[in-house]
């Protein structure tokens, strides 16, 4: 069959099988290269995907349900302003995650900060719960977390260079 | 790989039409049980499969000073937001407590209590609450209680060929409210269950009580529950003891699920009760 699905902005007319997960058809027809799924069973978070805005784990997804919907993948966020500050809040953090995690981590913290603008430490890690790693200190991910909603609404509001 | 044939109802009639000329037709609602649970790279689906998810009348919310009801394709996100302030705290935490936010993102109220071969964490929780469901067929609609999806041995017994089209809540509340889940928010397995105990406690009595256990199979014992109404607030020591002994000897006749467990469960929930 075939899915038409918009991704990063641009309309796809993808060859899907009903048992096709959305992941796999994302990583194959369009190499998107951000997808690295391991669990296939929503725990780890390597194949997050916004889907009509929403944080979804794509390999929960057969392909057939994301017909006439909007997916953004890490690519379509990578030059965007939200992505560059927790980037910088990482590296000033010292909690900087390996290739493997990179985006799921960053995905999870774009939809965190949308939804909670200044989060408490409770709603960090059950979002960082989502990614799963054993090797980075949830501590230095909490503090990147808290250093990226400060200079999301320093920019916001304009306060940046005050 | 078996390819199945994907339809896209757009309404719950179109749904209905599809299921009376396939009554084995798959409805995917959120998905997230049926692709959960598969490990493999390729999803195995039966031969006809419905997605209902995008069914506009299944996604409706409407809200009266009695009851909060829900389209059953409500995502659990959707839930959360709407149980906030209006449901008990203890649901909106059960909620909150199932798989993790993405999975909530897609996973539906109406899939939490439609799972074939268990049950998932909102079923004890909202037959505690005597929440009831609409279920659709070529039959026509029924309001039906939760148990209606519970067969004679305690196992889950879906109507074939059948939707759950709305679930509603009574926003009338307990005073005393106990839930447990067991397992943490991993996909459902054997050895996860839930426990929920919910009574109303008058000035001097206990009124309304209900306890319900509920994973592979369910476990309720009206009797048991008549047998703890009208008892005293404030019982205590050999009373309250023999009510948990009560219960924990009508469970040892389960084989389904460790009976330590439950008996320790029984044992805090009573003893909350009394205090
Ligand atoms: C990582 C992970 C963790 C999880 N953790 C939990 C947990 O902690 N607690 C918990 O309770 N569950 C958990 N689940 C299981 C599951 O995600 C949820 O129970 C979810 O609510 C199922 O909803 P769904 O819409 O995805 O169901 P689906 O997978 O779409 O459907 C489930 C079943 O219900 C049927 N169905 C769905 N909707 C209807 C309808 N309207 N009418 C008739 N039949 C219908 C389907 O045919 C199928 O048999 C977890 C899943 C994953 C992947
Ligand atoms: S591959 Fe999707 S969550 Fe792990
Ligand atoms: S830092 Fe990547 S898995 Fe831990």
């Amino acid at each position: 069959m075939i899915v038409d699905i918009n991704v990063n902005g641009e309309m796809r007319h993808l060859q899907a099988r009903s048992g096709d997960r959305l992941v796999d058809v994302l990583r194959d027809r369009l190499s998107i290269a951000s997808l690295l799924p391991d669990c296939l069973s929503g725990r780890c978070g390597r194949c997050f995907v916004f889907l009509d805005g929403r944080l979804v784990q794509s390999c929960l997804l057969p392909a057939f349900k994301a017909k006439g919907a909007r997916v953004v993948t890490f690519e379509g966020i990578a030059d965007s302003p939200e992505v560059a500050e927790i980037e910088e809040a990482l590296r000033q953090a010292g909690a900087l995650p390996c290739p493997f995690c990179r985006t799921a981590k960053i995905m999870a913290i774009v939809d965190l900060l949308e939804r909670h603008p200044l989060p408490d430490e409770k709603a960090a890690m059950e979002q960082l719960d989502m990614v799963s790693c054993a090797c980075t200190d949830p501590i230095s991910l909490i503090k990147a977390i808290g250093l990226a909603a400060d200079a999301r609404s320093k920019r916001k509001f304009n306060r940046a260079n005050k | 790989m078996r390819i199945s044939e994907v339809y896209f109802p757009e309404t719950i009639a179109e749904t209905l039409e599809l299921l009376r000329a396939n009554p084995e037709l798959q409805l995917v609602a959120g998905g997230t049980e049926i692709v959960g649970s598969q490990p493999t790279r390729s999803i195995a689906l039966e031969r006809q499969v419905a997605s209902i998810v995008k069914i506009k009348e299944l996604r409706k919310t409407v809200r009266t000073e009695q009851f909060l009801e829900l389209g059953s394709c409500t995502t659990l996100t959707g839930l959360r937001t709407l149980a906030s302030g209006t449901l008990p705290e203890p649901l909106y935490d059960v909620i909150g407590g199932i798989a993790n936010h993405g999975v909530r993102n897609i996973a539906t109220l109406g899939g939490n209590l439609c799972c074939k071969n268990r049950f998932m964490d909102l079923w004890p929780v909202l037959a505690c609450l005597d929440a009831q469901i609409e279920l659709r067929s070529a039959a026509g609609a029924r309001w039906a209680g939760l148990s209606h999806l519970c067969g004679e041995d305690g196992s889950p017994s879906f109507p074939p060929a059948t939707l759950m089209a709305r679930i509603r809540i009574p926003l009338f509340s307990y005073n005393f409210i106990f839930v447990r889940s067991l397992g943490g928010n991993a996909l459902p397995g054997p050895h996860t269950a839930t426990f929920a105990c919910m009574a109303n406690l008058g000035r001097d009595k206990i009124e309304d009580f209900r306890l319900i256990f509920a994973g592979t199979k369910a476990f309720r014992l009206k009797e048991h529950e008549m047998a703890v109404d009208g008892r005293r607030r404030g019982m205590k020591g050999r009373e309250m003891q023999s009510l948990v002994d009560y219960y924990t000897d009508a469970f040892s006749s389960q084989s389904w699920y460790d009976q330590r467990l439950f008996a320790s469960l029984a044992q805090e929930a009573f003893e909350r009760l009394c205090s």
